[in-house]
């Protein structure tokens, strides 16, 4: 049976941290665009750590929600991408070719999450910065749309891995960055096709519910709530 | 010759070793054949220790082949070698557990970053220009030792200081060895979120002078009083660690999850993930912890001998705090008798809990005061050193460096001490960007005659320094973290190199051991390198636990703030941010572009503001606002904060730079510049929250300030929708 | 007025093809230098990155996808009213199927540049056409981008069709009329004709099978055009009624546009006796009808909206009703509305100079309306902190006005080459052969038989 990989984000443990949006760029080559074009709204987070405030002082309270692509299983960015640079893999994950997109950022306006970036510059790296770059990702060229991709170049490594030692995938082999990085274990990854893996656990959880879930997108992502008493 | 020794005789370095001992012949070549080791497009993890902050959490850096440009000996070339390309949390690291903070994750553009210095200079221009010509290394060491024998010969050795930031590592113990040798007093630690309140006030009330450690994930009820623990205070990754256990990690083992209470006047990234929010008056933390102990002492909850020594050091502890009843409280904190009430129940009842106290409440004129409160809040609840409580990491000494007070760089105030600074040197402290202005300490600098750095860059610091030996980044050296706080057990954190040096930098500590051996009467140090130092073991400690409780025991007394509420109504609260903590992070692009948690702000400054105040003051979001203090103005676009109280106002600390790389220097602006010079009154450490400051209109929303969000609350016309 | 004879109809409307003034060399400078302008900001948006256009996230669409739905709308005047007129077989279209036929066919051209213009990565636009290639790659039918490159591929093709059939025998007619150069290159576009019956008969089945058959096209372009929104399950787009919103629109704008160029033509080339205020007058009641159905599209979309109040659908119907887009939004009922209705509601009001105002007033009402379905709604999609606005950048605002320039520039050159009039519908029509010459006797007998 195919891998179906999916996430979950436990918002009972998510501090806001702000660690898997750091991770996310050292990972992924994601450009930095500089204030003067971060002032233009072109400053791109795969993931981002949304914040709404709710009620007022005293009686305040905010909560924070990361924000990745969501692996839309009916995802809407996908059938109307013009040359099927956003496409659906084997593995369910929504893939996103650079060298086939054109730019025509219609599946940024389709996507509901928003979490699809434009590549408004070629990007820049004063030396030697450039050497922090991943070579395992492709640095993305003006003009195409890139977005959080599950870190698909951890996922291949480990199946690699796996097939060469004739084994199969271990639940929690494959840490995406921003999972890796995020000390209080909010995010947890893992194959939804295995009932028993951690991530479908936790998916079945009754705090569990999709983002959007109205829009029938059908996200692999699911969100733990928060808890509010003890 | 075969083609290996060939290998060997191209090769400018073994692995391990640094560049440093240069005048071989073969290290004249550029190696274009690289290392068998090396295995193409193949990634290794190896281990390192985060730098940015005290937490010293563990990595583990994945490196992996590059063709770099570089210059060797004066040949520029390309070299292939094996370099960091991602920091991750060390998983076996007691401290991080595999996870890092969005400043750890950054700490590797330090080593690569663009405006990083590459080579030993010489200051040519006027002090503060940045005008440095390129030196050899052997010419920048010949300069340093003669200003020591000048020191030396003229019996003044004690006018050599050396200020550092304060990190638990053997590095600062290296040099306050060779400082001690030499005959110049200790290292003065430098840092301006120091705690060294806190460390005083551990120390009287369990004989601990070091920074607490949480048991969160055994926790269960937990009542945090400023301190910033889940964002960047004390031990953030071990802490966050703790916190995810302590909420969702323990139900599937039949466990609950924890309460969690904040206490500060600003909702902080922390207390956003708090279940109750309870805004106090800033500095009035104490009272608020003496008030709940009051509760639970007069309903004798808990056993009034409970808190020991840390309930001694209170005054009226042993009457029951009889001055700190409920009602005196709720007038003095602003938080109401009936919550005091249920919240001093709730400790109680759902023990295993475990307050502190962290950041703003101990940088106030009573911060002792409160830091002790709450110390003794912790004794009566039975928190100390028990399961889910408050523990000291074991195997941790003394800090060999004196805490910074400002005199200590003021030669004019020095002399007092009989000394005059002759020759400063600067190992990673800024402290012309994170002291108030009132410290003078460009003044101070201006006047000593000679300065030498070990910086990576240039900053409103070392540019005011004659010489620069700049060392390695921490992923090209050795390293290492004894930290202080954040496990349970006794950590020593040792790591080699990462990847090999980028540029023609040295490791300091080896430069320092190189300096002492070349000094016209050596000072003899027992390690020939570094490494040599990290890789033997540790010696025992001065021990910390030395501390006796007070003859006196303290009293509340009001925090006194710099300027009149009438003339300055705003509490001015400077927070250490989470990209940036006290400035020192500001350089690095990615930490630059992260958008604050709270407000989204990317690449700029703000103040925070309470929605009705900015009402009152007439200024909306993006708006610029005059921020004054007794000590000068600030110009800052506004962000309107709901979570802030009406009389507060609060600005992250970082940006402001006057000289810091090309992605911080001018950028937004430093709320320490216009602090008042208050200071603790038991301890001397700046209280840095005990300023206030009036806001005046100044203009409208310029464009200054980057958000990266576009609303702050989900649905932005519900109101609307209701009324409809 | 002046009695118009076979004679006169061939001079006048020949007169601008032979003779030339410095004028028009002026304005074809002037207009050629605003679109070697705008290509100019083209280049340099290509050059620099496409961070030099004013889109940022989220709003990824903007004044060149409102320009592209803009002028294809604006393509819906011509070959549209022309056919449907020429089925109906209304007498007084006959001066004006032509120049609204080219407002077709021209606007078509400017506005399939844009979806080209818009691309990040402009050099593969041939991405998006189904073309063989060795990688066996072929688009994504699925895509409505794919099936706007089909739909509009084919009414240009249909258009262009359209308008070239009837005006062989104009081509021929001024063949006959010159010597030398023109004479040459008019007899190479009038393909051989020579007015006889079976060509006759022929030109005239195969218009009536075009104007039947270009209908539908027309319709479905637009309907496609909305779905590049509708198919997208975004707030204030994700609507059924955009379909008929769209033609509906599309239909308002050209009409104005085409009382535009009618006006301009009228003025410029002294056609006053050829183009008379009852066509304005007529137009311009069509344009009233357009505009009282615009209003009634616009108030039944906002009155579901708001009935239905989704939250993400009324956090855009805010943002347009008083928020931040609000200026533009009572501006465009403004133009749309309130200034057209009455002007073209009473009598004394629909004059040429009232239908033209009117007319640029929804001109520039329709752009607004495009531009306010695209960017208002994408500024406020469902997660707020994902909220965002949008500034046109200079190569936008350049693009935007050269294309203007382009329409102008490409009708003044038009109505140079070509009769801007039928001139054998003319005569057929309005005034049918008072005096014939000796060739004219030929093909009028003909006409004449075939009614
Ligand atoms: N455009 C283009 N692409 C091609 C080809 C082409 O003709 N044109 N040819 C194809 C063919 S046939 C081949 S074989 C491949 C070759 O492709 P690669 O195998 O990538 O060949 P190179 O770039 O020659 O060498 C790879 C690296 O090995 C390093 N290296 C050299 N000696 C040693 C050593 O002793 N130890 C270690 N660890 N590293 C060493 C070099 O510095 C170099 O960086 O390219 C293929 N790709
Ligand atoms: S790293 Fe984890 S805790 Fe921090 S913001 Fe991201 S998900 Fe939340
Ligand atoms: S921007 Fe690229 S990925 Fe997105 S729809 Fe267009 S071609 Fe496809
Ligand atoms: S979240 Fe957006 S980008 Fe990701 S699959 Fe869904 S629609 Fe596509
Ligand atoms: S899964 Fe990878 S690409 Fe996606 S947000 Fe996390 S780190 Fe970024
Ligand atoms: S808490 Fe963050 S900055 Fe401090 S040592 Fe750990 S990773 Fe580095």
């Amino acid at each position: 049976m195919p891998h179906r990989w999916g996430m979950t984000v436990d918002l009972d443990r998510c501090t806001g941290c702000g660690a898997c949006v750091t991770a996310c760029h050292a990972e992924n080559n994601i450009a930095v665009v500089g204030d003067v074009q971060a002032a233009k709204s072109r400053a791109m987070h795969w993931i981002r750590v949304e914040r709404y405030w709710e009620g007022d002082f005293p009686d305040v309270r905010l909560k924070f929600r990361p924000v990745m692509c969501q692996q839309c299983d009916a995802a809407p960015c996908e059938p109307v991408c013009p040359t099927y640079a956003s496409h659906h893999t084997d593995e369910g994950l929504n893939a996103q070719v650079y060298n086939r997109c054109i730019g025509t950022r219609y599946c940024a306006n389709a996507c509901p999450y928003n979490v699809r970036f434009f590549d408004f510059y070629n990007p820049k790296w004063p030396r030697p910065l450039h050497l922090q770059l991943n070579p395992d990702v492709s640095v993305r060229e003006v003009g195409v749309m890139e977005k959080c991709t599950f870190c698909v170049q951890r996922i291949s490594a480990a199946e690699i891995d796996a097939k060469a030692e004739k084994r199969e995938l271990k639940d929690g082999e494959i840490e995406p960055a921003c999972v890796q990085s995020c000390s209080a274990k909010a995010l947890v990854f893992g194959d939804l096709n295995d009932p028993e893996s951690e991530v479908s656990r936790l998916s079945r959880s009754t705090r569990g519910a999709k983002l959007l879930e109205e829009l029938g997108t059908l996200p692999k992502v699911t969100y733990l709530a928060r808890q509010t008493q003890v | 010759m075969d083609r290996r020794d060939f290998i060997k005789l191209t090769a400018v370095t073994g692995a391990g070793a640094t560049l440093a001992s240069c005048g071989n012949p073969e290290h004249q070549l550029i190696r274009f054949v690289p290392d068998d080791d090396i295995v193409p497009g193949i990634a290794e993890f190896k281990p390192s220790v985060c730098p940015l902050c005290r937490a010293g959490c563990g990595l583990s850096v994945r490196v992996m082949d590059a063709d770099v440009e570089t210059v060797r000996n004066g040949q520029a070339g390309v070299v292939k070698m094996m370099v960091a390309k991602k920091l991750e949390g060390d998983p076996k690291n007691p401290i991080s557990r595999g996870g890092l903070c969005p400043r750890g994750q950054a700490a590797i553009q330090i080593t690569y970053h663009p405006d990083r210095l590459t080579h030993p200079m010489k200051r040519t221009g006027a002090r503060g220009t940045g005008e440095y010509k390129e030196v050899t290394w052997d010419e920048a060491i010949a300069e340093l030792t003669g200003q020591l024998n000048a020191l030396a010969d003229a019996k003044d050795q004690k006018s050599l200081v050396l200020l550092a930031r304060p990190r638990r590592s053997r590095r600062l113990e290296l040099f306050a060895e060779f400082l001690s040798r030499f005959g110049a007093p200790a290292p003065i630690g430098f840092e301006l979120f120091a705690e060294d309140v806190l460390r005083r006030a551990n120390a009287v009330s369990f004989g601990h002078e070091q920074l607490p450690t949480f048991d969160l994930a055994r926790a269960h009820y937990v009542l945090a009083f400023g301190a910033d623990f889940l964002g960047t205070w004390n031990s953030p990754v071990s802490q966050n660690a703790g916190y995810g256990v302590m909420r969702q990690g323990r139900q599937a083992s039949g466990g609950t999850r924890a309460r969690f209470v904040h206490v500060e006047p600003r909702m902080s990234l922390t207390a956003a993930s708090a279940d109750e929010f309870v805004p106090v008056k800033p500095g009035t933390e104490g009272v608020l912890a003496l008030g709940l102990a009051h509760i639970i002492l007069r309903n004798k909850l808990r056993p009034a001998d409970a808190a020991g020594r840390a309930g001694a050091a209170i005054d009226g502890w042993s009457g029951g705090l009889q001055d700190f009843k409920p009602e005196n409280v709720e007038k003095i904190t602003g938080v109401s008798a009936l919550r005091i009430e249920r919240l001093a129940h709730e400790l109680v009842e759902f023990r295993p809990s475990v307050a502190m106290i962290g950041g703003a409440p101990l940088a106030h004129t009573n911060g002792l005061f409160n830091a002790l409160a709450v110390n003794a809040l912790n004794g009566l609840l039975g928190a100390v050193d028990q399961p889910g409580g408050v523990f000291f990491t074991p195997g941790v000494g003394r800090s060999p460096a004196t805490p910074h007070r400002p005199p200590a760089t003021a030669p004019q105030s020095g002399a007092d001490a009989g000394l005059a600074v002759k020759v400063m040197l600067i190992d990673d402290a800024n402290s012309v960007f994170a002291s108030p202005k009132a410290w003078k300490v460009r003044e101070a600098l201006d006047t000593v005659p000679f300065i030498a750095s070990f910086g990576s860059f240039l900053d409103e610091t070392s540019l005011y320094a004659d010489l620069i030996l700049p060392d390695h980044s921490f992923l090209e050296t050795w390293v290492d973290s004894q930290p202080e706080s954040g496990a349970l057990d006794a950590v020593s954190t040792v790591a080699g190199p990462a990847m090999k040096p980028l540029h023609n930098t040295r490791s300091t500590p080896d430069v320092v051991i190189e300096i002492a051996g070349k000094l016209k009467s050596p000072v003899a140090l027992p390690w020939k390198s570094y490494e040599e130092m990290l890789k033997a073991p540790v010696g025992s400690r001065e021990s910390a636990a030395s501390h006796q409780p007070p003859a006196t025991a303290v009293k509340y007394q009001p925090p006194r703030f710099d300027g009149d509420a009438a003339g300055f109504p705003f509490h001015f609260l400077p927070y250490a941010s989470q990209a940036f903590l006290d400035g020192s992070t500001a350089h690095l692009p990615w930490l630059q572009e992260m958008p604050d948690p709270l407000t989204s702000g990317m690449w700029s400054s703000w103040i925070e503001i309470n929605p009705r105040t900015a009402e009152r003051l007439g200024v909306a979001l993006g708006d610029i606002v005059d921020i004054t203090s007794s000590q000068g103005t600030l110009q800052a676009p506004v962000v309107v904060f709901p979570g802030i109280a009406e009389d507060v106002v609060a600005m992250p600390v970082g940006q402001g730079h006057e000289n810091f790389t090309r992605y911080a220097s001018k950028r937004g602006v430093n709320p320490i510049g216009i602090l008042a010079p208050l200071t603790e009154s038991e301890t001397g450490a700046l209280a840095w929250a005990a300023t206030r400051v009036k806001i005046t209109r100044a203009g409208g929303n310029d464009g200054r300030l980057i958000l990266f969000a576009g609303e702050m609350r989900e649905n932005p016309f519900e109101g609307r929708r209701q009324e409809r | 007025m002046k009695e118009a004879t076979a004679k006169r109809i061939t001079d006048d409307l020949l007169r601008p093809l032979l003779h030339t003034s410095w004028r028009f060399f002026l304005l074809v400078a002037v207009l050629g230098g605003i679109v070697l302008m705008g290509g100019i900001a083209w280049m340099y948006q290509i050059w620099n990155g496409f961070g030099e256009s004013g889109k940022r996230w989220p709003v990824f669409w903007g004044f060149y996808i409102t320009n592209f739905v803009f002028w294809i709308g604006i393509s819906h005047a011509g070959t549209l009213i022309s056919a449907i007129l020429r089925l109906v077989n209304a007498g007084w279209r006959r001066p004006v199927t032509r120049c609204a036929e080219v407002i077709t066919a021209f606007a078509l051209m400017i506005g399939a540049m844009f979806p080209i213009i818009h691309l990040g990565r402009p050099w593969l636009f041939f991405w998006l056409v189904p073309y063989p290639n060795q990688r066996l790659i072929w688009p994504n039918f699925r895509s409505p981008l794919v099936w706007d490159f089909f739909a509009i591929s084919t009414y240009l093709t249909g258009s262009v069709l359209f308008l070239l059939l009837p005006m062989i025998p104009d081509f021929a007619l001024v063949r006959d009329k010159t010597t030398g150069f023109r004479r040459k290159f008019y007899g190479a576009l009038a393909l051989g004709w020579q007015g006889t019956t079976k060509q006759w008969h022929r030109l005239e089945s195969a218009m009536q099978i075009m104007a039947i058959a270009i209908i539908p096209v027309a319709v479905s372009v637009h309907t496609i055009v909305s779905f590049d929104f509708s198919m997208a399950p975004v707030p204030g787009w994700h609507s059924t009624i955009f379909g008929p919103y769209f033609v509906a629109g599309a239909i308002f704008s050209g009409i104005a546009a085409l009382i535009i160029a009618m006006a301009a033509l009228r003025k410029f080339l002294h056609l006053e006796d050829y183009l008379h205020p009852v066509h304005f007058e007529n137009l311009g009641k069509l344009l009233l009808m357009m505009s009282l159905l615009w209003a009634y599209f616009v108030f039944a979309e906002r009155l579901t909206t708001w009935y239905g109040n989704g939250t993400s659908e009324m956090n855009v119907f805010w943002a347009t009703q008083d928020g931040g887009y609000s200026p533009l939004y009572w501006l465009m009922v403004v133009c749309n509305f309130v200034i057209p209705f009455p002007i073209l509601s009473l009598r004394k009001l629909r004059t040429v100079t009232g239908c033209v105002i009117a007319s640029c007033s929804v001109v520039v009402g329709m752009w607004l309306e495009r531009f306010l379905i695209i960017v208002p709604t994408l500024s406020h999609k469902y997660l707020t902190y994902s909220w965002g606005s949008y500034r046109p950048g200079p190569p936008e605002i350049m693009i935007m006005i050269s294309t203007f320039a382009a329409m102008g520039l490409l009708y003044t050159i038009f109505s140079k080459l070509v009769p801007i009039i039928s001139i054998w519908e003319l005569k057929v029509g309005e005034h049918p052969f008072p005096i014939e010459t000796a060739a004219q006797v030929k093909e009028h007998a003909i006409l004449r038989t075939n009614p």
